[in-house]
């Protein structure tokens, strides 16, 4: 995401143009895009064939059945629920905290404060999954018990919280990165119209970063769907509804943490696995519906 | 179009180039390598086979045991599948795994005998909840009981703890309280794996109902006496090698046929002397 790319900087090696593009460097690097692209290839059709006889022995109550019975019956609609609760309540619970911490420092801190603030954030961006969970499991977990009267900590608020602390520098530093490369000029013409500094902010510069802040914010989604250890750690483990379905201090279960509890145990045999497999493909489409949503929605905000 | 004719010339021979390497990586490694014995499976069992593979490697120059956790459903299918020779099992194979493995001819070699206790959670047990019977261990799974007062404790929710369906633990709590190895526990509120996972969330709250080994009861992680009728029996080693404690079990490892070479070497040393003395050690009970 940096702001602007200056078209010297690639030097003049570029006007030679396309002719010469069967070197060493065209193999190499074709070689390199096949078996990037044979990867995700076999990665998806794997899924899918892996999955296919889940798929047709249950057919759709595979999608819409709520009991999970290992050797029985697979409904996975608990953990899509838990999955999809968890990652809005990390959404809920983190983005007015990332988008007013990304205006503030892109546009009140000064340039030397901002930089600590930034390189911390992109450090903690960084921090791996476990980490957190281990704060969630000590002390996130007990802190909730106590602070709703709850019987036990481990819920699906915890995860939604705990995920929500995990994006939050991702999508707070990528949402300055793109405020801060709206334009100068935006922000010196609309002071010399006589707008604000708050104007400035609100009506030119959050409007004009719009599409890297929904990119920012469709990223920051999806690691929180993708995230396994801190989850499995808070979650509770039942693969159930909640009644009623908003009570989110319930337990729950997402995809990743049913994953990562029974993938061993069941690892390459039997329905049980293939039906393991098909809730790692709807996992998948879940994050690709997300990434496509993303797209879609930054061309539309483009002017 | 002429673009289009380029880029498929170029693809041939990348693919050519990529299959290439993929049979290179393929193609078997350097066979001649120290004995490895890999082991995987209950985490019941773990403290005896590692201590025991400790003790081993020092008189067995050469070969190598790597012990994993698991619980006993990953013991078994790692056995059956090839990924280890000695799976860890703290209940017997189950229909199921046999009819699954067959062409496998598991093989189970008990090495010690174990309880499953019903723990509380210390502050349930000072406050009273001493002994439990089957019929109120049933209710609380079910959700029918679902406050310590009603079975004499302190007014609090209970908070009910269940176990991974293939763990070897819920296999022999659930065959005593339910009759039925599989049974489902609609009151619980969490889902634990190993032992040390559930000894811990026991541990953390002060309503907790679980199950586990014996060999992980502290003071913090109280066992309850089964009541039934008028006899109390505590979970202790003694009610164990007397046969009295309803929830005992064989621990077992399970090998793919009779065991050979290293594998064959290391159960014995866990059925030897030596080996008897770290499942005492480990709290548990020798069978030999």
């Amino acid at each position: 995401m940096s702001p602007s790319v200056d078209p010297q900087a690639n030097g003049p090696e570029r006007n030679e143009g396309p002719s010469s593009d069967r070197g060493p460097a065209y193999w190499v690097c074709a070689f390199f895009a096949c078996v990037a692209f044979g990867a995700a290839g076999i990665l998806l059709c794997y899924l899918i064939g892996e999955s296919l006889p889940a798929l047709r022995s249950q057919g759709w109550p595979f999608l819409f059945g709520k009991d999970w019975f290992a050797g029985e019956k697979y409904g996975a609609l608990p953990m899509i629920y838990g999955s999809a609760m968890a990652t809005a309540l990390a959404l809920a619970l983190a983005l007015p905290f990332a988008l007013g911490g990304a205006v503030f420092v892109s546009e009140f801190l000064p340039s030397r404060a901002r930089l600590i603030v930034k390189s911390i954030m992109e450090l903690l961006a960084g921090a791996p999954g476990i980490i957190y969970g281990l704060l969630g499991m000590s002390l996130l977990a007990p802190w909730i018990k106590n602070a709703f009267g709850l019987i036990d900590g481990n819920s699906l608020f915890a995860a939604g919280a705990l995920l929500g602390i995990m994006v939050l520098p991702t999508v707070m530093t990528l949402s300055e990165d793109a405020l801060r490369s709206v334009p100068a000029e935006y922000r010196e013409n609309a002071i010399s119209l006589g707008l604000t500094k708050t104007e400035v902010v609100f009506s030119v510069a959050v409007p004009q970063a719009l599409p890297g802040i929904a990119g920012a914010v469709f990223l920051g989604l999806g690691r929180a769907m993708g995230e396994t250890i801190a989850v499995l750690l808070v979650i509770g483990g039942i693969d159930r509804i909640p009644s009623p379905w908003y009570d989110v201090f319930s337990p729950g279960q997402s995809i990743p943490s049913k994953l990562g509890r029974e993938a061993a145990e069941s690892l390459g045999y039997g329905l049980h696995w293939n039906a393991l497999m098909g809730l790692g493909l709807v996992l998948l489409l879940m994050t690709m519906a997300v990434a496509f949503a993303g797209n879609l929605f930054l061309r539309r905000s483009r002017p | 179009m002429v673009r289009r004719v380029r880029r498929s010339r170029g693809f041939l021979p990348a693919m050519i180039v990529m299959g290439l390497l993929a049979v290179w990586t393929a193609a078997p490694g350097g066979a001649t390598e120290e004995q490895t014995v890999r082991v995987a499976g209950s985490t019941t069992v773990l403290p005896v086979v590692s201590k025991s593979a400790d003790r081993f490697k020092v008189s067995h120059k050469g070969v190598t045991v790597t012990v994993n956790a698991g619980g006993s459903g990953v013991g078994v299918n790692d056995v059956g599948n090839g990924r280890a020779q000695i799976g860890m099992l703290s209940r017997e194979l189950t229909r199921e795994e046999r009819e699954q493995f067959k062409n496998a001819g598991l093989k189970t070699h008990a090495v010690g005998r174990d309880a499953v206790a019903c723990v509380v959670s210390s502050e349930v047990y000072s406050a009273g909840v001493k002994t439990l019977s089957k019929e109120q261990i049933r209710d609380i799974y079910l959700g029918k009981i679902g406050n310590w007062k009603d079975v004499g404790g302190p007014d609090r929710r209970i908070v009910v703890i269940d176990k991974e369906t293939h763990r070897g633990t819920r296999h022999v709590f659930m065959q005593y309280v339910f009759g039925d190895e599989q049974a489902r526990a609609p009151g619980a509120r969490l889902v634990t794996g190993s032992n040390n996972e559930e000894q811990t969330k026991v541990a953390q709250s002060d309503a907790a109902i679980g199950m586990l080994s014996i060999a992980w009861i502290n003071p913090d992680v109280v066992g309850v006496g089964i009541r039934d009728g008028d006899r109390v029996i505590q979970p202790t080693l003694a009610t164990v090698r007397d046969g009295s404690f309803p929830i005992s079990r064989n621990l077992n490892l399970v090998t793919a046929g009779e065991p050979r070479g290293a594998v064959k070497e290391f159960i014995d040393f866990i059925l030897g002397p030596e080996g008897q003395k770290i499942v005492e050690e480990s709290g548990y009970v020798a069978v030999r």
